[in-house]
Parts: C-alpha cells; structure tokens; sequence
C-alpha cells in the first residue's frame, strides 16, 4: 500500500518584496519515493523546502504531510515527520558541540535522557561519526561538518528527509558516503527523500522520480524521461548525465540500445548485456552521417 | 587557520582542570568579588601573589597568560601614573609643579593590583575548562536562559565570522589592497564591516530556520552531566575560605 508522504496543491508564495517565488506548485511524493528537485539557481526550491516544515506558513491549507496540513502540527509532532538538511552546516550546527547540536531536536521532542543519547548514538554512526561527541564544529572539515548536520537531523528520526544540496562542495570521497547513506536510509529505514540539487551527474542514483521547478513545477517524470529532453534542459539551465550523453553519441557510431544508461552502474548493465548478445563483441562503425550526428549532440550540449 | 582559543589548554591536567566546573565558577567568582573590592594595598599584593600561585597548580602556559594578560595591562598601567596626579591627599613630591600624592599612588596601585588579580584568576577558570562545559555549568547553574543562548551563539558562531572576514580579507588582498592610513582605505574597512554585518543578519536568519526545523520553541535544553565529589566540596571551601580571611582577620584583630 502506498500512501502520500507529501502533497503540496497549488502552492503560491511571494517574497516580502513582491517577487514571486512559487507560483501554482503542486507536487506529490508518495511514500518511501525518493524524489530530486532540480532547477535553475533562485528556481524557489529552498523556498519550497522551507514551507515543508512549517517554517514558513501557507496561510491555504494546501501543505500536507500524510495526510495531515503542517502548518497546523505541533512543534514536537512536526519535527517528527520531516527533517530538513541546510545547505550550510554551519547554518545547522549551532550548539557549542556535536553532542548538545544531535541531542538538540530529541531533547525538544521531551524524550528521556537514555533515549536521547541512544538516538544520538545512532545517528552519528549512522554518518559514521561515532567519537565525534564532544568535537566542536570550528575543529571539523567542512565534510564532517555536513555529515554532522545529517546526524542532527536523523536524531529526530524523521518520516520525510529532505535534503537541500547535499553534494555540493564535497570531496568525491564524502561525496560518495553522503549518496550511499542517504540510499541506506531511504533502503533499510524506507525514510522518504526529497532532494534538492544541482549535481545531474548524482542525480539518477537517488531519484525514482525528478520534478524540474522553476518557479513553477515546468516537468515531472522519470530521470530518463527528463534528461531525454533536450529543449526542457536548456531553457532550464540544466544538463543530462555524462554517462547519458556518452551513450548518446556512441549511439551514432552503431551503438544499439534502447534505455539509455543514467549512471556508471546502469552503463556496465547495458555494455554487458550488449555485448553477451553479441557473442562477446560489441560493434561500432562510422558511416558518413556519424561525424554530423555527433556534432549535433555535442552541440545541444552546449550551451552556446 | 590559528584561532585565538581561551579554552586551548583545557585538555591539561591540574587539580583546577579536575574541579567541578560548577564549583569552580561559584567560588572563583567569590573570590574575584573579595579581590577587587579589597582596600588594603598588602592584601592586594598577597591577592596577585595568590593569583599566580593558582596559575602555577593550573600548569597554563605562562606565555598564554602573558599574552592574555597583555591587553589588561595595557588598560590600567596609565592609571599608576594618573592617579598620584590627580587624587588629593598628603604631598609626596612636585615635579614641574604638579603635586604627586601619596594616596594616588597608592590608589593607582590599588587599581593595577586589583585588576592584574581578578583578571588572573578570570582566565585562571575560564582556560581550565572547555567553553562549553562553562556554558553547560553556567545552565546548571539556573543562568537565565536568554544569557546562556546569547553566550552559546557568540561561541560558536565568532569562529564563523573570523573565517569570513578572513576570506574577504584575503579577497581584497588578491586584488591588491593594501591597509594604508588613508581615506581611501578607511572606507574599503568601513565596506568590509558592513558586509560582515549584512552577512551575520542573514545567517542569523537561516540559522532561526534551522532551529526552527529542529523544535526550537525558544528554550534551547541540553543534557549535562556533572558530578560533584568530596573534593570538589573541599576546593570550593579552601578557595572561599582564603578569599574572606583576610576580612575575618580584620574583623577578629
């Protein structure tokens, strides 16, 4: 049985200025989904995140989180259903240690102190951070850093997580442990994830489903049906795949496959595949359109 | 990048670092009452004498208390050679014929002694125990709260600013600015500043959202867990102690 983690109905909201920053959004993520909003800079998606925990306040009741309008929750209800990742942890990590900042939200939520420190137990070594207790945040590497603010967050042990940026400005390694823990989580725990990001390269191993937003929700739909469209990308600043472009030009040198691969492990899938059916060959060859065809890809590429 | 830490030699190991944090700012704080009201200039000095000797047991390195201590001094010292010109009282010797007294000398000294003293025995207890700790003890301690949040941000977020201001300072170093005593440079500091401010009200702001997320309803809580022993009770009696004898004394003789 599915049920709706979060549904958002023609949502409207304008900054103090006047500036419309949403207009007539509506998005609905299911369940245990895990969902990427992708979209230009200043597209609204932090905008959007924040009127997912009640920080900002539609005054419709069109912000419900299973079924129930969180502008409405109590502080120690709400905090249980979503948690939100800042982008900066500096933002997020404002308590003198990591202790006190992981022990912050269950703390809030009036649970006792033997439950309090097994939850910030197990967050922390859910991000791998077990001895980092007493570790003050101006002693720690802005990786650490950003898998503490995760920590601060998994310690309310949250329905919905919701991510904004969680790639950016790490290095490949945390890059790597930062997508590997948010699947586990979404895998073992069946926690619900919302994802804001630029980083298309990520993209296909942590979504089901990508919405592109750009003030208003522009596109909905698989990773494969949104990267496959070329005119969507450029008026929207954004930017297939590498493994996906590869594969669409090997595909003008007589490559044959018919879903194109997202990510690495999609691409050892399909070479694989291709080249058991070719009894252990694969066949690439240049004919006189090849060298247009891939100019045109390459071309629609860039931006310019 | 090198932070200028009060809290750097918490880590050491001295009787005063193993003093319960509570206790420790209960009778320090006695005892810096008693020390900068004293009025007799020989129990000052045996206060400042006092004061090295609980440097001596804290093991801090006397060149981080120098280095603290430096700025202090730097704020009473002109106070030896104003007040002996200034306050009234018995002639000691005219130069140029301004009269010197004797009792300004012995308030400016007073005042050296006194601060040099308190502010000893303030660095004494705040470097002989991680920052947070003092502000987990402050919190035991029933401090109002909005003290306690007002000490916590500036804790942890003054680490946040230095690195930005640092960045911007080496931004504008990249692009050539040099700090000169000119008008020009001036307003470029004046700019920095601005920028420093702007950016803290907008962090500010984000980082209420992020409390927000996580429960905050405008008491941060936190857990801490203290544990006064025998010997804690013992310290905080002998530093009370030594702080009121020499009022007893005086009482009693």
């Amino acid at each position: 049985m599915t049920q709706e983690a979060i549904s958002i109905r023609s949502l409207n909201y304008s900054y103090p200025d006047g500036t419309k920053a949403l207009e007539d959004v509506t998005i609905k993520v299911e369940s245990g989904e895990k969902v990427v909003i992708i979209g230009p800079n200043g597209a609204g998606k932090t905008t959007l995140f924040l009127h997912l925990n009640g920080t900002i306040r539609s005054l419709e009741d069109n912000v419900n989180v299973f079924g129930k309008n969180i502008g409405r929750m109590a502080t120690e209800e709400r905090i249980k259903e979503v948690g939100i990742v800042f982008q900066d942890p500096d933002d997020q990590l404002f308590m003198p240690t990591i202790f006190d900042d992981v022990a912050f939200g269950p703390i809030n939520m009036g649970l006792d102190e033997g439950e309090v420190e097994r939850r910030v137990k197990k967050a922390l070594a859910t991000v791998g951070l077990l001895g980092y207790e007493d570790r003050v945040p101006h002693h720690m590497s802005y990786g650490q850093k950003k898998k503490a603010a995760l920590a601060s967050v998994l310690s309310m042990e949250p329905r919905i997580l919701v991510l904004d940026e969680p790639t950016a400005n790490l290095d490949p390694r945390s890059r790597v442990d930062f997508i590997r823990v948010i699947n586990d989580l979404n895998k073992k725990e069946g926690i619900t994830i919302v994802i804001a990001m630029h980083d298309v390269n990520a993209l296909p191993e942590l979504s089901d489903r990508v919405y592109v937003l750009n003030r208003r929700v522009v596109a909905e739909g698989s990773p494969r049906k949104i990267f496959s469209d070329i005119s969507l990308l450029k008026e929207n600043n954004l930017e297939a795949p590498e493994v996906f472009n590869l594969f669409k030009v090997l595909r003008c040198f007589g490559y044959n496959c018919d879903d194109l691969p997202l990510s690495m492990y999609e691409a050892v899938d399909v070479l694989t595949k291709t080249i058991e059916d070719g009894n252990g060959h694969i066949h690439l060859h240049i004919h006189e359109h090849t060298h247009e065809e891939v100019k045109k890809i390459m071309y629609s590429y860039n931006h310019h | 990048m090198e932070y200028p830490e009060i809290d750097r030699y918490a880590s050491l190991k001295s009787p005063i670092h193993q003093f319960d944090p509570r206790a420790k700012i209960i009778s320090f704080s006695i005892l810096i009452f008693f020390v900068v009201f004293v009025n007799e200039l020989d129990i000052a000095v045996i206060n400042l004498f006092f004061s090295f000797i609980l440097i001596f047991i804290s093991k801090l390195p006397i060149k981080f208390v120098l280095n603290r201590i430096k700025w202090v001094l730097l704020f009473v010292l002109p106070f030896l050679i104003i007040m002996p010109f200034t306050a009234g009282g018995s002639e000691l010797m005219t130069i140029d014929g301004i009269k010197m007294t004797y009792e300004g000398l012995v308030l400016g000294m007073l005042i050296v002694l006194r601060a040099t003293s308190a502010v000893m025995l303030i660095l004494t207890m705040l470097a002989t125990m991680r920052f947070d700790t003092t502000i987990k003890a402050l919190y035991m301690l029933n401090v109002p709260g909005l003290l306690i949040q007002m000490l916590m941000f500036t804790y942890r977020y003054i680490f946040v600013f230095l690195d930005e201001f640092l960045r911007m300072w080496r931004a504008m170093g990249s692009k050539g600015f040099k700090l000169k005593a000119n008008m020009y440079a001036l307003s470029m500091l004046g700019n920095v500043v601005g920028m420093l401010i702007v950016k803290s009200y907008e962090r500010a702001d984000r980082v209420y959202q992020s409390m927000i997320s996580k429960g905050y309803t405008g008491n941060p809580k936190t857990m801490v867990k203290f544990n006064m022993v025998a010997k804690d009770y013992a310290i905080a009696f002998l530093l009370i102690s030594i702080a009121i004898l020499p009022y007893i004394s005086k009482v009693v003789l």
